[in-house]
């Protein structure tokens, strides 16, 4: 018998940025009395590494529903996802779904959600690059657009949100939910487990350069893809260069017919867990990626980051932070700066601070109060 | 250049044939694309001649289902043909749900969609016509707005191209501002008054004249009350439609016949309800009628009581009293300037506008321009040929 004093809550994820949004709200909540969460994966990113290994990692229970959709085109994969969420919904029939960032998988719930009068909460609302070719931004804009609470990270979440005419009494600034996962990981890596991970791949604290590039438009263009491993190639000649690869991208390189006789010191590896990711990244002298979520952890650490996207819709990581965005003409150069040691400090946005989670906890407890 | 126009719900294949015209004026090509949201609803060969639009290109038959799985079946076969016909833009129309997941599949894909119908708002986001509208015009790089009150919704959304600051542009030449840099928002005035206008000429000039359709429905001109319910929100919540039944029943009894042709979806919620066994007097519940006739039947009407947003309008256009059976609009002008009244689904209101609609039935008040000349299509056509 479901007890009516209880809200039950749908955690929704999709890929891997997801998930460790979702664990501490998920632990936030099974703590709080009156709250049920309960964990919905659609199987956007499905194998192990992207997806299970996380959820070892974080500690997380397995999904409550697992709804295996893959992979496919953006309205194929939306769409799947949208016929197998209704039905969750309409077996669950929950009082609220949180949705988070800005995949296939936040837009399709949400729309499913709200036609089933189902309030939708956003977590990492309010993100812009103002760069309308990005699915994501469809994704993010279309998901504020219809949220009931939207969790803003900085202030210019809440600035875009604003202007988008968007009713204040919806936004809520709770800071970023993504460090509290890395505050709480990074308490769980013990001295010797980080000693070994960097031993295995026969690396030296601060004498590294960490790569992550997975955007279509860095990694799906072979003229691209080419000249950025040509540069990482001779970067590697001042540097050790180290890039955890998407299976993806290697198939790119071989498709597009590219040279991969490198220097031992570019060192392309298999994808890595979280855990040991979040340990090269820590003990990287600069990290070089294209991903929205390691331009805030490399803010959060004060690590010098690299950025190779012509914008940005975490603006704060590079007025605050340690980020810079780079295109393949101004990297050498920002990538010297960085080894010569004139980088900037860079300070931690306000409610970056591991108590994220928390505050969300607290406004949905008065939103459900107030429905009630 | 190429445009695939996105359609599945009757007053989409309406608004799509007239601007279909235009841009077959303009040597436009075409395709239609049918998601079969509406599948049986008159939507037979011959509503197809008579709107003289060309038969759909593609047909997903996607058929009724709930929200999610209709979007779902929508989305991906909207991509497919997208996908295959590499159109330079689409158009989708209103707020259902073929209007986004048309504009949903396009924008994934960077084709450039035109939303016909952009920027209103209601404010009940409850509405699942009002997500459809937000989503579409958050998806859209050319925004048609009916009105001016569209465009400022728009603005305040954050919209900031709005060409001519929202007035209705000139029919002739397109504005040099609507090549700014999407989206961009402009007000062309309501294809649906260029569809009411001409659909009245055609039926002035014709040989049957509105009388046809009087005589057909068994009601004299100014002697009835023409009702239409449709929506969700009311066909799905008995309560909500046991009141307007009742309302119905009442004014039926106090004199004026009421005519209602019924949409399948409320058909359906009657008959469970019972109200088809054992119809009020004076209550006639008929099958949906055809649009020629409901415009005659719109115009001659003493009284409309509606919860359509196509109605309310037509019944300002041709200048009849109209009650809103809903708790807000998406069409806020007529009801702050008082032409219309929101009742509600609230049985004694219901009542109450309705006597006093029927009281002011030869209403000669001014009635401004809204929406536009009649010439919205037109403006639409000459607009995308020059930007797409």
């Amino acid at each position: 018998m479901e007890d009516s004093n209880v809200s039950k809550i749908l955690l929704i994820v999709g890929a891997r940025p997801n998930f460790m949004k979702m664990a501490p709200l998920y632990f936030a909540m099974s703590q709080t009395e009156g709250m049920a969460p309960v964990i919905v994966h659609t199987g956007q990113h499905y194998d192990y590494i992207m997806s299970q290994a996380f959820f070892e990692d974080l500690d997380l229970p397995e999904p409550h529903h697992y709804l295996e959709v893959g992979s496919g085109t953006h309205a194929e994969q939306t769409a799947r996802v949208m016929i197998e969420f209704e039905k969750v919904l309409i077996e669950e029939r929950p009082d609220l779904i949180v949705v988070f960032g800005d995949v296939n998988s936040t837009v399709a719930c949400s729309l499913t959600a709200k036609k089933l009068h189902i309030p939708v909460a956003h977590v990492e609302a309010g993100l812009r690059s103002f760069d309308e070719t990005m699915p994501e931004e469809i994704n993010r804009r279309v998901t504020d657009a219809i949220s009931d609470l939207l969790f803003t990270p900085s202030a210019d979440g809440d600035e875009n949100l604003k202007s988008e005419g968007v009713n204040r009494g919806r936004v809520h600034r709770v800071g970023n939910i993504m460090i509290d996962s890395l505050v709480s990981i990074l308490s769980h890596i013990a001295p010797e487990q980080e000693e070994a991970t960097l031993q295995s791949q026969d690396l030296q604290r601060r004498n590294y350069v960490l790569v992550t590039l997975h955007r279509p438009s860095n990694v799906d263009v072979g003229d691209t893809l080419a000249r950025i491993l040509g540069y990482l190639n001779k970067l590697s000649a001042s540097i050790p260069v180290v890039f955890p690869m998407h299976p993806r991208t290697k198939k790119n390189i071989e498709r597009f017919g590219i040279d991969m006789t490198f220097n031992d010191a570019f060192r392309i590896v298999e994808p890595v867990r979280y855990r040991e990711f979040i340990t090269l990244q820590k003990n990287a002298r600069f990290v070089l990626t294209d991903s929205g979520g390691i331009q805030e952890e490399t803010t959060y650490l004060k690590l010098p980051c690299l950025t190779l996207r012509p914008n940005t819709e975490r603006p704060i990581t590079v007025a605050q932070g340690t980020n810079e965005l780079v295109d393949m003409d101004s990297v050498e150069e920002e990538s010297q700066r960085i080894l010569s040691g004139t980088w900037k400090q860079g300070t931690i946005p306000l409610l970056w601070d591991g108590k994220t989670a928390g505050r969300i906890v607290e406004v949905i407890t008065e939103f459900q109060a107030a429905r009630c | 250049m190429k445009i695939v126009s996105i359609v599945g719900a009757r007053p989409q294949f309406i608004k799509a044939a007239m601007v279909s015209r235009q841009l077959r004026a303009r040597g436009l090509e075409e395709c239609l694309l049918h998601t079969g949201q509406h599948y049986d609803f008159n939507m037979s060969e011959v509503f197809f001649r008579e709107l003289d639009l060309p038969a759909p290109g593609y047909c997903l038959g996607v058929g009724s289902g709930r929200h999610g799985e209709q979007t779902a079946k929508m989305l991906s076969g909207i991509e497919d043909v997208l996908l295959s016909e590499k159109p330079d833009g689409v158009i989708v129309y209103g707020d259902t749900n073929t209007t986004l997941a048309g504009a949903l599949a396009a924008v994934k894909l960077h084709v450039p969609v035109a939303h016909v119908e952009a920027g209103l708002r209601s404010g009940n986001r409850q509405m699942p016509e009002e997500i459809n509208r937000i989503v579409a015009d958050r998806c859209s790089d050319v925004l048609f707005c009916p009105t001016a009150n569209a465009t400022r919704n728009l603005t305040r959304e954050g919209l900031e191209h709005v060409v001519a600051q929202g007035a209705l542009i000139a029919v002739s030449d397109v504005p040099p501002d609507a090549n700014a840099q999407p989206p961009v928002v402009i007000n062309v005035g309501d294809v649906m008054l260029d569809i009411a206008r001409q659909a009245s000429q055609c039926m002035d000039m014709g040989p049957n004249g509105p009388a046809q359709a009087l005589e057909r429905y068994h009601v004299r001109s100014g002697q009835y009350v023409l009702a239409t319910i449709h929506r969700a929100g009311n066909t799905d919540q008995s309560d909500r439609l046991r009141s307007i039944m009742d309302a119905l029943a009442q004014i039926a009894s106090a004199g004026p016949k009421v005519l209602f042709p019924a949409h399948p979806r409320t058909t359906e919620a009657l008959e469970k309800l019972g109200f088809l066994a054992a119809p009020a007097d004076r209550l006639s519940i008929v099958d949906p009628v055809s649009y020629m006739e409901m415009v005659a039947l719109e115009r001659h009407a003493g009284a409309i009581l509606t919860d359509s947003g196509g109605v309310q309008k037509e019944a300002y256009f041709f200048g009849v009293p109209c009650v809103v059976a809903r708790d807000e609009t998406e069409w806020t002008e007529l009801v702050e300037m008082g032409w219309n009244t929101l009742a509600g689904a609230d049985t004694d209101r219901i009542v109450a506008a309705v006597k006093v609609a029927l009281e002011r039935c030869s209403d000669s008040r001014e009635r401004p321009e809204f929406y536009g000349d009649g010439h919205a299509a037109e403006r639409i056509a000459g607009v995308l040929a020059a930007v797409l």
